[in-house]
């Protein structure tokens, strides 16, 4: 549990336009460890994707390094099911862009499918699921490349409230299940505290560290439904809204 | 799914409602084509219009009756359709490859953004006489010109089509490591799909404008040649039913192109 699974050290972004320059992010530092789910919150644009982005080497940092050890499986706002391809095709499309044997991540993806209920679902086009098996799904194709730390970039945000906490709880259960490391952007503060192991809440752009919350609970191992009901929850939810209600004021 | 007998009385009525609607719409649609082609014949017969110069469907008729035992029928239908399809397959094939061309390189889209745009504007009916000196008076110069007159079209619609695509479908292949090749054959080329028909559609009509024209100007058979010596020779009756098969002509194609749409989208029912 002590191994770091990603180090970022130092990170500052700066984005050009034509408009000018912006500071996104400067000297930003955490690390992750195996196994743990840390989510990163902040005001909104404040550059909390753009730190995933880095991380899953689709941007490069201007300054400071980010070290990551083992596969990364990213996870974005809405599941992008394509929808020309069946359920069981757009799983296997990270296997496919990365030239892996197909038959074996075939055999792997139905298993996944199976596991997690969507096994008759397989040959269906996107269209003719819920938005909850969609999410599944999406996760699935996440999985089915092996990786073993997952980025959630808002990852429930286009589902409806309730569908959103049992897909939560879905997504969680399975990722623990799988033994996966998760980073979680995340606007819904009450959401990332029921889902962490760690909280970094960020300031306003350009994004510092502000702080890093310990999330722990009496009873660990719980469920992020369980744990909304966890005496320790409103504490969280009031000491991280404090500091997010900061900066609000300021802007 | 519910099956025949449990039906509710509602749905019943609804189903019913419906079905009659539907056979009312095409009944009048008969109803006019036969209305307007009585009118015709009707005015001819009595003199109130001139046939010389109007004809008249019993005279369509028999001209219809006469290109086709004398065997030229399907030699004009067919040349016309054959010019089309050419012009217009070269034209998206040409435009579609064009366009991965420029989607592939933002340099080369944005030198090309104004030609494409002064070219797109020229009415390229006027390029007609330069390609007939450069091709000879023939099938090369009218296939030429259908293929111009789609090309320019195709290639900014499948540029904006591709273009369109969403940014985190892209971003989602990249996450998994995808080079640009993979991004274009696994999602901008599929997720174009619907531009594609959509251009398919606008370029059967435009190729037959472009092959009609260019009949027009050179050739010794086709519809186009058929209306225009037709004109020349002042046989209003050749003209005229060559103008009624460019009609059903036209008509059959769009019904092609909208039998492979439906055969295309089947993930979208």
């Amino acid at each position: 549990m002590t191994t770091p699974k990603v180090e970022v050290q130092n990170i500052g972004v700066k984005f050009q336009t034509a408009d000018g320059e912006t500071e996104a992010i400067r000297d930003v530092s955490f690390s992750v460890l195996a196994g743990e789910f840390v989510s990163i919150v902040g005001p909104s644009g404040c550059g909390k994707s753009t730190i995933l982005n880095i991380i899953s080497g689709l941007l490069k940092p201007n300054t400071g390094q980010v070290r990551v050890y083992g596969r990364v499986g990213y996870m974005l706002q809405r599941d992008h099911l394509f929808e020309w391809r069946t359920v069981l095709k757009n799983c296997l499309l990270g296997p496919e862009v990365q030239g892996q044997d197909l038959k074996t991540a075939r055999e792997n993806v139905k298993m996944l499918l199976k596991t997690y209920g969507l096994n008759e679902f397989m040959h269906h086009y996107p269209n003719q699921l819920s938005g909850g098996m969609r999410q599944r799904a999406a996760l699935i194709r996440t999985l089915a490349v092996n990786p073993d730390i997952v980025l959630l970039d808002e990852a429930f945000s286009a589902l409806d409230y309730q569908t959103r906490l049992a897909v939560v709880d879905e997504v969680w259960t399975i990722l623990k299940k799988e033994n996966k490391t998760a980073i979680i952007v995340n606007h819904d503060i009450a959401e990332a505290i029921s889902m962490s192991d760690r909280i970094i809440v960020l300031s306003r752009r350009p994004a510092v560290v502000k702080n890093i919350y310990q999330i722990r609970f009496a009873q660990p191992g719980n469920t992020p439904l369980e744990n909304r009901k966890d005496e320790k929850f409103r504490h969280y939810f009031n000491a991280i809204w404090k500091e997010l209600d900061v900066h609000v004021d300021q802007a | 799914m519910s099956t025949r007998h449990d039906l509710s009385l509602e749905r019943h009525e609804y189903l019913k409602r419906t079905r009659q609607q539907k056979l009312l719409v095409l009944l009048a649609q008969i109803i006019l084509l036969v209305l307007f082609f009585s009118c015709w014949e009707l005015a001819a017969r009595l003199r109130w219009i001139d046939p010389f110069l109007t004809s008249q469907p019993s005279r369509i008729l028999q001209t219809l009756i006469a290109l086709y035992k004398n065997g030229s029928l399907y030699v004009h239908i067919g040349t016309t359709i054959w010019e089309t399809f050419v012009g217009f397959t070269a034209g998206m094939i040409g435009g579609i490859l064009i366009a991965i061309v420029l989607w592939w390189s933002n340099f080369l889209a944005r030198v090309a953004d104004p030609y494409l745009v002064v070219f797109n504007a020229l009415p390229k009916v006027a390029l007609g006489p330069i390609l007939i000196v450069w091709m000879g008076n023939g099938q090369p110069a009218i296939i030429a010109m259908a293929l111009l007159i789609s090309i320019i079209i195709t290639i900014i619609n499948m540029l904006h089509g591709f273009r369109s695509v969403d940014e985190d479908k892209i971003k989602l292949l990249k996450t998994f490591g995808a080079t640009r090749g993979q991004v274009l054959c696994k999602v901008v080329l599929p997720a174009s799909l619907s531009s594609v028909i959509s251009a398919l559609k606008v370029n059967v009509g435009l190729s037959l404008v472009g092959v009609i024209m260019g009949e027009f100007l050179v050739s010794r058979a086709g519809l186009g040649y058929l209306i225009l010596y037709g004109s020349q020779v002042f046989k209003m009756d050749t003209v005229m039913t060559s103008v009624i098969i460019l009609a059903a002509t036209a008509a059959a194609m769009h019904l092609g192109v909208a039998w492979l749409e439906k055969k295309l989208l089947k993930w979208q029912q």
